[in-house]
């Protein structure tokens, strides 16, 4: 386990560096961050002085060598917008991030489970059918279009919840129900169909031959072998909530991360995207890395087979 | 069953968690809150640093800081809104006597004086400085002075009229006075997060992406006693959402798009507008030699200014809040400073068949290829609507328009790299005084500045620079009534509609005059007791 964990590890630190070249090749290929910095009225003169003065006046190589040596002592650079060290950037947003998407999860998986396991038990009923029209609309309706009927009507017509902003628990639920819906969707779908493919193994009909109760039979017994492609799923997800909420939190006036890259983007702020995007990379590393032991955790064969 | 009874008994918790926080009373009263809170979809740089900034939003720093000149609400310099209380300069127009306001101190505690003045501006015109017009005054001021601790003389290199203008509230932020002590005891870095200015407002916390927030200090010269404890300025950058806020109260001034003000008066919103705020206008990318074929002949430019019904766009696209533009690069707010009259026989008629006729008339009978620049902008989302309608005016008259859609950093690149000759972008210049004007004019409308010139004419390059070194007021008047005048009859651009820019209050906010201030929002009426 510690040999798989250690060779996971290498392959990620091999994927950050070449994501570190490729980052730091595409966000200087898509313009130059002083039309954005300078006022319309500068000089070239004022170009050269601003470039000399950020450091963009010398060579890629060099650029990028130095960027790479601040990096692995923890300094991202400053951001060219902000004018702030990038690491205070993200240690601002980053917690604000992963706070709304452990509720969004923490909303989804809520709902997802008994969702899922009760339409799979129910196979065709009423019940399944109300259960996959959530799950269809959770994956048809652009988040974009759900998080403003929200701000428009339950936040701003109905005033029963927070437009935007952060301010307290209730400031969660919207962001967080929207930005949950999909991922309830997709995982209750999944859930569904591996509960009702683990409903129909041998082994579930031997534990009801046997006598077992029939919510041991579900709950316990088919829920823990349907798991794995959920919590695939479920990892996979929880990396996009926190790094690339963008619409969410843009709708909801949310200082995250997806924000925070966004702006980076459009202003051209290199050291934001750069630091963003690793970051992101980390996170996504990370997740995979514990998504790959839970594996083991749920099904004991996967431990054995390594 | 009992998973079916988990579920329930999930449900209702999660409703009665819910029904709770519905159930919290709001409190609404414009009254009882002590604090004014503005909602805007843009911070700009984010920065609080006023050498870092300025030439995008002053409207949270001119609440922490004092600048050298004040303005009044419509942008003339004066004596009563800023740190100077008079000023004079020498028979030559080369030394500027500055006089200050006694008793002022720093948020910290520190007597403002002229080493603080001087040293603000050395500053402004430093390397790191991003302002709006650093370049300016670099090349301009020669020395500055401190005679004593509230005098300070600033000495140009050749005579000119601009200087109390140039360190004004009216522009950048050249003229906000930084505390000396404070930053070079504790570097730019802390000084840019802890900002610590003499305005009527004091620094109280950052968080970038989210809100300023800013306290009042007991009394101010400026403002009397504030009327707020507190001003928060809150970032969103959804206008569903700035809407939402506003109608729950939690927002007393937000900026809202033209398309919605109908609906907030007819919710009772009060909406105030500032008028011509900015003046979109078009322009072709010129050829590194100057003009390209086949702009570079008059009728064509006339023609495809004749091509575009400006009534049409302010009425379909900016709802109504717009008024056709008649002047090539025509700042307004500068009109009134130069008495330049705008006379019915300026304003550009649609009049596709005659448009017609002097594509014509040029050889272009049959048409030519034309790349419009589709981008969104701060202040314009309607951008790329613009784009798509003003491809489509051009193309009745025969013109072949292809839109490329890019950001703006990607068009202004090709435009001042000048690598893509004739192609057609666009801008919504931020209105502003005629000082501000010139130096439009000097960067957009000039020979020698190179970079960003759109003009390329050399009679108007020898007004622009007479401007400069002309001490005489009303001779500087009649150069820039005849700069405006040859923009207009030369047709340089495509001048489109003048943009007014609405913002939506709370109903209990009150009387407010968002003023004519370049990137400014003159919140001091409304933070005013005085």
């Amino acid at each position: 386990m510690i040999r798989f964990a250690g060779i996971r590890i290498l392959q990620s630190l091999i994927a950050l560096a070449i994501l570190s070249v490729v980052v730091f090749a595409l966000a200087r290929a898509t313009g130059d961050p002083l039309h954005m910095i300078l006022p319309m009225n500068a000089t070239a003169e004022d170009y050269a002085n601003a470039r000399a003065y950020l450091g963009l006046d010398r060579p890629y190589v060099e650029q990028y060598l130095s960027f790479v040596g601040r990096v692995v002592q923890g300094d991202f650079g400053t951001s060219l917008r902000a004018r702030r060290p990038v690491l205070e950037l993200i240690q601002e947003r980053l917690p604000n991030s992963l706070r709304l998407a452990v509720f969004a999860m923490t909303v989804s998986l809520a709902m997802a489970f008994p969702l899922g396991v009760i339409a799979a038990v129910n196979k065709g009923r009423a019940v399944d059918r109300i259960a996959q029209l959530i799950s269809v609309l959770g994956q048809s309706l652009p988040t974009f279009w759900v998080a403003i009927v929200l701000v428009e009507f339950v936040a701003g017509r109905l005033q029963w919840l927070p437009a935007g902003g952060i301010s307290g628990f209730a400031s969660y639920v919207l962001p967080g129900f929207t930005l949950g819906w999909f991922v309830v969707a997709g995982m209750m779908r999944l859930l569904r169909s591996g509960m009702l493919e683990v409903l129909d193994s041998e082994y579930v009909k031997l534990a009801r031959v046997k006598g077992v109760v029939e919510y041991r039979v579900v709950w316990l017994h088919a829920l823990k072998n349907a798991l794995i492609p959920v919590v695939t799923f479920a990892g996979i997800y929880f990396s996009i909530l926190v790094t690339t909420a963008i619409v969410v939190e843009t709708v909801f006036a949310w200082p995250g991360l997806g924000r925070l890259a966004y702006d980076g983007i459009t202003s051209r702020d290199f050291p934001v995207i750069q630091a963003v995007v690793l970051v992101t990379g980390v996170i996504v590393a990370v997740v995979n890395l514990c998504v790959d032991c839970l594996y083991a955790v749920i099904d004991p064969r996967i431990r054995y087979a390594r | 069953m009992i998973a079916m009874k988990r579920l329930i008994t999930f449900a209702l918790l999660t409703l009665g968690v819910t029904g709770g926080a519905l159930a919290a009373p709001r409190i609404v009263d414009a009254q009882q809150k002590p604090e004014l809170t503005i909602a805007l979809s843009s911070f700009s740089a984010e920065t609080l640093d006023p050498v870092l900034q300025g030439h995008n939003v002053k409207y949270y720093l001119s609440l922490m800081f004092d600048y050298l000149v004040g303005t009044t609400p419509d942008g003339q310099p004066s004596a009563n809104g800023g740190l100077a209380t008079r000023w004079e300069n020498s028979s030559d127009h080369r030394r500027w006597t500055f006089h200050l306001r006694k008793g002022v101190k720093f948020h910290n505690g520190d007597e403002m004086t002229a080493d603080d003045v001087k040293f603000s501006l050395e500053r402004a015109m430093g390397k790191r400085s991003t302002t709006g017009y650093a370049g300016p005054l670099r090349t301009l001021i020669q020395a500055i002075e401190t005679p004593a601790p509230d005098r300070i003389v600033i000495v140009t290199k050749e005579s000119t009229l601009i200087i109390p203008t140039y360190l004004s509230r009216a522009l950048s932020t050249e003229g906000v006075v930084v505390p000396r002590k404070y930053i070079e005891a504790n570097g730019d870095d802390v000084f840019a997060r802890k900002p610590v200015g003499t305005g009527p407002y004091k620094f109280v916390e950052q968080v970038t992406g989210s809100h300023i927030k800013m306290t009042a200090v007991d009394n101010h010269w400026r403002i009397g006693v504030p009327r707020y404890k507190n001003v928060t300025f809150k970032l969103v950058p959804e206008e569903t959402t700035r809407i939402a806020l506003l109608r729950r109260g939690e927002v007393d001034v937000a900026d809202v798009s033209r398309e919605r003000v109908k609906e907030l008066e007819r919710e009772g919103f009060p909406v105030h507008t500032r008028r011509e705020e900015a003046i979109l206008s078009v322009w072709w990318v010129l050829a590194p030699d100057g003009w390209p074929a086949p702009m570079k002949d008059k009728r064509v430019r006339e023609a495809l200014n004749l091509a575009v019904d400006r009534a049409e766009i302010a009425q379909s696209i900016f709802a109504g809040h717009a008024d056709p533009a008649p002047i090539p690069l025509g700042l307004s707010w500068a009109f009134r400073d130069v008495g330049f009259k705008v006379t019915p026989e300026m304003a550009y008629p649609y009049d596709p068949a005659r448009a017609k006729r002097l594509l014509a008339e040029a050889g272009q009978g049959s048409g030519f290829a034309l790349d419009v620049y589709a981008f969104q902008l701060p202040g314009l989302p309607e951008g790329k609507a613009f784009a798509e309608a003003l491809a489509g005016y051009w193309e009745k008259v025969g013109v072949k328009t292809k839109l490329v859609p890019v950001d703006y950093p990607a068009f202004r690149k090709l435009w001042v790299d000048r690598k893509a000759p004739g192609v057609v972008g666009y801008y919504n210049i931020a209105n502003r005084s005629w000082i501000g004007a010139y130096a439009l004019l000097e960067k957009m409308a000039y020979g020698p500045s190179k970079l960003n010139d759109t003009v390329n004419d050399p009679e108007i390059d020898g007004m622009i620079a007479q401007v400069m070194r002309q001490t005489d007021r009303e001779k500087i008047n009649a150069l820039m009534r005849n700069i405006f005048t040859r923009l207009r009859s030369e047709h340089y651009g495509v001048p489109v509609v003048y943009l007014h820019s609405p913002y939506a209050t709370s109903k209990t906010l009150g009387k407010w005059n968002p003023g004519s201030v370049m990137y400014d929002l003159f919140l001091d009426e409304l933070a005013s007791s005085k």
